[in-house]
């Protein structure tokens, strides 16, 4: 029993990873409906600059802050040079394939500068568990869900109260009409690009603790957390911590209780499941415009 | 204030308008009045860079606008309510309004009275004041229109573009729109309104264009047109 509530426990945290990963998903779809398929790619980035900098010694409270300043910049790099030519031209699925481009062209970047292999990432709290509810959980553990649910309430504040979260609302909303309200429509996108890279790397940063880092990692995350947002729903932000929660426990338990070889089949299945019956996602809204 | 020279634009490589030529005096109401699809709404949205004039001449208090994006013309005090209303639906009636304010609000336009401004777009339009907090898509179409409008004084502008006020609303609530425009006129505003409804604009404009086909057919003061005779017949409905 124990071993299962702890199962549940790092499936919780693994969850609440995917569910920042998609986070960042929504943030760009609200937008400019288009996706930065190299977000895992900006996590494994977030986490290797992280480590190299926690190898030159930096405390890892000093390296979150760090990390976020690169991610707003990878963003904007992708954004700049992956979705907004796409963008103007109106095409379709271009940003698809350049967004896809741009990850593996970050991902090979990775692998000749840090090499192949993993590395452990030293996380600013101590490695022995503490007993929840009789069963181990591990402090990094809890610091994951703690930064993950912070990250996505900042951007949440933000988004509510400022006014150029509300530009980017109004943007999401209606693009045209943004503009006449005086609001760069184009900046706004690329500010979204910026941001949804920022908590990739942020969570890359997080979850290397308890992982490991490495150069190569980032494509299956990117791709479960493609998973969560589809089940959790684009554009619900109650829906992704679910999702994310959901995707995560089945992948503890399976990898426990049947074979870590399988691990990633449940999540694929329940995308799969849920794509059949209700496309829009658990929590997502279908849209109904009044005319 | 605002003139607009040999305006050419369309949508891909049609062209819809021909050489358009409107001027707007500071301080007057011109109308630009014309059947379904004679090219009105196209007018409105290549002067505010919604779409891209291929030629021709718009300036702003002599600036030049032509080539500008959307959001820099609308910076220089030009404030578009565009066909359909356009309000942000998953934001309130009061973020709606902030956002009215956008340039005004983050340095791009002089930031004047904003609190006051408010309170005074909430006297003109009661009901949005009533609906202060609410999801602007659960208001009604009337009320959307409302908001639309008072989102564009909100920019404090120099002139507004107002397209279709009256644009699927009960007879009711055009009249209460049209109120409000007269009311906008004697505090002395400048605007380009743009309507199917001839009659109700002619009674409340100075300057009146008629357009047919992407062209400017016939031009006056609004008290001209009003009693000639061909545009009572094509237009007014000769009674």
């Amino acid at each position: 029993m124990d071993i299962f509530i702890q199962l549940i426990y790092s499936g919780i945290a693994l969850g609440m990873i995917y569910g920042v990963i998609a986070f960042g998903y929504q943030l760009t779809f609200a937008t400019s409906s288009t996706l930065n398929f190299g977000q895992g790619e900006a996590l494994m980035l977030g986490a290797m600059v992280g480590l190299t900098l926690s190898n030159l010694g930096v405390n890892y409270w000093l390296i979150i802050p760090i990390v976020c300043i690169f991610g707003l910049v990878q963003g904007s790099v992708v954004e700049y040079f992956g979705v907004r030519p796409a963008i103007k031209i109106k095409s379709e699925f271009g940003w698809i394939m350049s967004t896809i481009a741009l990850g593996v062209i970050f991902r090979n970047l990775a692998e000749n500068i840090w090499g192949r292999g993993t590395y452990r990432f030293q996380g600013p709290v101590a490695d022995e568990p503490l007993k929840i509810f009789g069963a181990n959980i591990l402090p990094m553990e809890i610091l994951v869900v703690i930064g993950a649910v912070a990250m996505m309430l900042m951007v949440e504040i933000f988004n509510r109260k400022s006014i150029y979260g509300k530009a980017v609302i109004a943007t999401a909303n209606d693009r045209d009409a943004s503009g006449l309200m005086g609001i760069n429509t184009s900046l706004v996108i690329t500010f979204s690009y910026a941001l949804s890279s920022l908590t990739a790397c942020f969570a890359g940063v997080l979850i290397a603790p308890l992982t490991l880092a490495g150069a190569s990692a980032g494509g299956s995350l990117g791709l479960k957390a493609f998973a969560v947002a589809i089940v959790g729903g684009l554009s619900s932000g109650f829906g992704i911590i679910v999702g994310g929660i959901i995707l995560g426990i089945s992948e503890t338990l399976t990898g426990f209780y049947i074979s870590t070889g399988y691990k990633d089949v449940p999540s694929l299945i329940i995308l799969l499941i849920v794509l059949s019956i209700k496309p829009s996602g658990l929590f997502g809204k279908t849209t109904i415009k009044k005319v | 204030m605002l003139a607009i020279k040999d305006l050419q634009a369309g949508y891909g490589k049609v062209n819809v308008l021909k050489n358009i030529n409107i001027e707007v005096p500071k301080n007057k109401i011109v109308t630009l009045i014309g059947a379904n699809g004679a090219g009105k709404t196209t007018t409105l949205r290549a002067i505010t860079g919604m779409i891209k004039s291929t030629s021709g001449h718009i300036t702003l208090n002599g600036k030049p606008i032509s080539q500008m994006p959307s959001y820099r013309i609308a910076c220089l005090g030009l404030a578009h309510s565009p066909e359909g209303r356009r309000v942000f639906s998953s934001l309130t009636v009061f973020d709606n309004l902030q956002l009215g304010a956008f340039p005004r609000l983050t340095g791009s336009r002089a930031k004047g009275d904003f609190k006051g401004d408010i309170e005074k777009a909430m006297e003109l339009f009661p009901r949005l004041k009533e609906r202060r907090n609410q999801l602007a898509g659960t208001l009604s179409g009337g009320e959307q229109q409302m908001l639309a409008m008072a989102r564009a004084i909100m920019l404090n502008p120099e002139i507004i573009l107002l397209d279709e006020p009256s644009m699927g609303l009960a007879p009711i609530l055009v009249e209460e729109v049209f109120k409000i425009i007269s009311r906008l006129k004697s505090s002395g505003i400048t605007m380009l309104l743009v309507e199917q409804f001839a009659v109700a604009a002619l009674n409340v404009a100075d300057y009146a264009y008629v357009m047919e086909n992407g062209k400017i057919v016939v031009e006056g003061t609004a008290d001209k047109l009003k009693n000639d005779p061909a545009i009572k017949a094509a237009y007014l409905g000769a009674h």
